[in-house]
């Protein structure tokens, strides 16, 4: 009885859920913490103000690994928040037609954001003066 | 532990979020989901808002003293706060998952919300009197 409850409290691949997909979303979390506590030290830290100012977020991406690093977050998080959410949803035993609906919905969700936010970090680091 | 809250269907839906009769693994649950759900839809609402980003130095700072007020920053340590304790929580999930310190993870979970209550203070004194 004992190892069934321990067992239970364990995380694992749920119906629908594919086993690669989930693994993903378990490996992306300690790796998302890191980037996450760097991104909330230099946010909350290192700005004057308690928040970046333009000019301080240009001279913290002129140090040639942040836009790496804020790209590999971005993709991380956008991938850990949409498969989460569609762990959340498969909770609720959707229909096999709505699960498709949301598996395009989402994988749209993540390509466009992903787009939208690579482009946002080009941006950033095209107007760094000098670049 | 009453793992049957942790199986939900669309008609038990609040029963996510239902702290009544739970262990501690399940109010960790509880826990997860909601930080989960809050930070997803944090997410997509800032790269919406660095948007201003794309327009210039006037709008971005005009922005940044917008939100320079206490109501906002309140909003942004409960991101912060969630984002640490999700985080820690899920590194829990993350060790557990992998079979490492199972018969310990009771003991992990005060641990890693303690550290994420600490960190969680240390960067609230920061934002509230930066």
């Amino acid at each position: 009885m004992a190892e069934v409850t321990l067992q239970k409290s364990l995380s694992a691949p749920k119906t629908g859920e594919n086993t690669w997909l989930w693994l993903l979303k378990l490996v992306t979390g300690p790796l998302i913490l890191v980037l996450i506590v760097v991104h909330f030290v230099v946010n909350h830290y290192i700005g004057s103000n308690g928040l970046l100012t333009y000019r301080e977020i240009l001279n913290y991406y002129r140090i040639w690994i942040v836009p790496i690093m804020e790209g590999l977050f971005l993709v991380l998080v956008v991938s850990h928040a949409l498969l989460g959410l569609r762990s959340i949803i498969l909770d609720m035993h959707p229909s096999r037609s709505v699960l498709n609906l949301i598996n395009w919905l989402f994988l749209i969700a993540g390509v466009v954001s992903v787009v939208y936010g690579i482009w946002l970090i080009r941006v950033v680091v095209a107007n760094i003066p000098g670049s | 532990m009453n793992t049957s809250k942790n199986q939900p269907s669309p008609s038990r839906l609040l029963n996510w979020f239902n702290p009544r009769g739970r262990s501690l693994e399940g109010m960790a649950f509880i826990l997860n989901r909601i930080t989960a759900l809050g930070l997803t839809l944090y997410l997509f609402l800032h790269l919406i808002v660095l948007g201003t980003l794309a327009r210039g130095e006037s709008a971005y700072d005009s922005f940044i003293e917008l939100v320079h007020n206490p109501v906002y920053i309140f909003g942004e340590f409960l991101v912060v706060a969630a984002g640490l304790i999700h985080g820690f929580n899920g590194l829990r999930i993350f060790f557990t998952s992998l079979g490492i310190a199972v018969p310990r993870q009771k003991a992990m979970l005060y641990v890693l919300m303690a550290i994420a209550l600490v960190a969680s203070l240390i960067f609230g004194l920061r934002m509230f009197t930066a």
